[in-house]
């Protein structure tokens, strides 16, 4: 079957096969475009990204609002994007942990009735992450998955390709919360930016690292001038002449006193760091949740005593928030920590996290029993949402 | 009743940060006497630091700028208008779904009914608390903070944070 195959991924950004593109899936408004909605990539067409209002079709990392969800397919799968033939292409799309009967028939409907796909398969990101690794270490029988997103973080164990439902462990934090966080501290501490988000979400990609100590880095950010290596000073873009934001370099900085051109500046110390570890310890801002480490090593110890060595030995980082530089040594000293003696510990983080999971996606559908796994149009003309129900697990 | 968070943001601060556009001189800092202040008790200040919580979970944090503006080319009813049924009963399809797919995260939640069910689902997934204490910092600058307001609980790390707090932020908004 010379079937094309597409795929869509997580909540924040969609990836569409064979090119491996990376397209936020939301819609956006400008409050200077008046008349259009931009819809996923044409957020690059928008001249003044200032003040861009986001509409998400996910809520906490569910899919409730279906119009912009399908408005944004329309256009992706449309003429002017991929020009999907749907009657002869499969569909593989992935879905969050312990996603709702109600989502999950939804989403059946949707692929099925209205857009017509040939075939469709419904997994968890986790589950193709888990497949790569596995492609990739075809020894090992174990793997626990960190997918830390946009909205939460899960830790989810995996043995043998099918995941541990009772060790899956959900924290609440992820890139939103904090975006969201450091556009508080911003705006209290110095400018008002609280409208800004896509500003704001390049900074924290930009500035934003994960501590290895923190209170010795806490300690360098207290110090004034020269010796203060962890202040940077970041010039925001004002879309006319300054198209994206940057850090200035060492040499330019001005270390007291103004600067003398016309730029806005952030100058960002202790939220470099502060602001990512709020994914280690939630309880800094007064969520009461373990961070990830703890959590990883819960996750484990909540499984049968044969199995951790092979876990804690096959621990993989997926997801935006990995991105954050020292993110997987901070991950690996912690778990370390955690750990008794005797069982090896090692933390991989893939070259693209982002998309390891789609890669994962690709394999499988150029497997040999992927046929198996689909379902196909007919069998759900034939059998209802139950065989949905059946052959996929999430 | 609750008043926008935007009327209390502290004006766009020089290049320099907050914490060193301090009040005043030390000693008169703290010149508001401790028995005027009112104190905010436990549940309150709970409320609050709830409400600082559901604020981070926001997508926006402003209003649709489309909101409010009419909707162009939207066509006036025309009464000999029955030509086309086929395209019309498409319309009303979409129109079934924006209604039935229109519930929220919350209303999802709910009629999952997980309190009852059994096994790991979506509510036993959630992370438990953590074995280490929380660690205070400072709500003006961000450093690890020793000290809490007397009225409202928030923490501050110096006496200088302590005032620009009491200029700003302190009890300007309650639940």
């Amino acid at each position: 079957m010379s079937s094309k195959n597409i795929e869509t991924y997580g909540e924040y950004y969609s990836i569409i096969s064979e090119v491996s593109r990376v397209i936020p899936n939301c819609q956006f408004r400008s409050k200077t475009a008046r008349l259009k909605t931009f819809t996923a990539n044409q957020i690059d067409e928008i001249k003044d990204p200032s003040g861009l209002f986001y509409i998400l079709p996910f809520q906490k990392g569910y899919l409730v609002n279906w119009d912009v969800q399908r408005q944004v397919w329309d256009y992706l799968f449309g003429k002017e994007m991929y020009q999907v033939d749907f009657l002869d292409t499969n569909i593989i799309i992935t879905e969050p942990y312990f996603n709702f009967t109600s989502i999950q028939e939804s989403m059946n409907e949707i692929l099925f009735e209205e857009y017509q796909f040939q075939a469709v398969l419904r997994v968890n990101a986790g589950a193709l992450s888990a497949h790569r690794y596995f492609r990739d270490n075809p020894s090992e029988l174990c793997c626990i998955i960190v997918d830390s997103g946009y909205s939460f973080t899960h830790i989810v164990p995996y043995c043998r390709s099918k995941k541990k439902k009772e060790a899956i462990i959900r924290i609440n934090v992820g890139g939103k919360l904090l975006t969201n966080h450091l556009k508080e501290i911003i705006s209290y501490r110095q400018l008002h930016v609280m409208d800004e988000t896509h500003v704001i979400n390049q900074v924290k990609e930009d500035v934003c690292y994960v501590s290895q100590d923190f209170y010795k880095d806490m300690d360098i950010a207290k110090l004034k001038g020269e010796e203060n290596t962890v202040m940077i000073d970041y010039v925001l873009p004002d879309f006319s002449t300054i198209k994206k934001g940057f850090c200035k370099p060492r040499e330019e900085m001005v270390l007291s006193g103004k600067y003398k051109s016309g730029e806005q500046i952030l100058r960002l110390a202790n939220e470099r760091f502060a602001v990512p570890e709020i994914l280690f310890n939630p309880s800094d801002i007064g969520i009461q949740e373990m961070g990830i480490p703890e959590a990883i090593v819960y996750s484990i110890q909540n499984l049968p005593e044969e199995m951790q060595p092979h876990f804690f030995k096959n621990i993989v980082l997926t997801g935006g928030n990995s991105l954050f530089p020292g993110f997987r040594d901070r991950v690996y000293s912690e778990v370390r920590c955690l750990t008794p003696t005797d069982y090896d510990v090692s933390v991989v983080l893939p070259e693209n996290p982002i998309t390891y999971a789609w890669e994962g996606g690709k394999l499988i559908s150029e497997n040999d029993d992927f046929e198996d796994m689909v379902v196909t149009r007919e069998d759900y003309e034939e059998n209802g949402h139950s065989v949905c129900e059946e052959k996929f697990d999430i | 009743m609750v008043e926008k968070k935007t009327s209390v943001q502290a004006a766009p601060a020089p290049l320099l940060c907050a914490r060193h556009n301090f009040a005043g001189p030390a000693h008169l800092v703290r010149s508001q006497d401790p028995g005027q202040r009112r104190v905010l008790d436990r549940a309150a200040r709970q409320r609050r630091i709830n409400r600082q919580l559901e604020a981070l979970e926001n997508d926006n944090f402003q209003d649709d700028p489309h909101a409010g503006l009419p909707q162009l080319g939207k066509r006036l009813p025309q009464f000999d208008d029955d030509a086309d049924t086929g395209k019309k009963k498409k319309k009303t399809r979409g129109d079934h779904f924006k209604l039935r797919f229109r519930k929220n995260f919350q209303a999802l939640l709910e009629e999952q009914n997980l309190s009852v069910a059994e096994g790991p689902n979506y509510l036993t997934a959630c992370a438990g608390p953590p074995s280490r204490p929380q660690r205070p910092f400072c709500a003006v600058c961000g450093f690890p903070s020793p000290y809490t307001c007397v009225s409202c609980g928030a923490r501050y790390c110096t006496v200088r944070c302590l005032g620009t707090h009491q200029e700003t932020r302190c009890l300007k908004w309650t639940v």
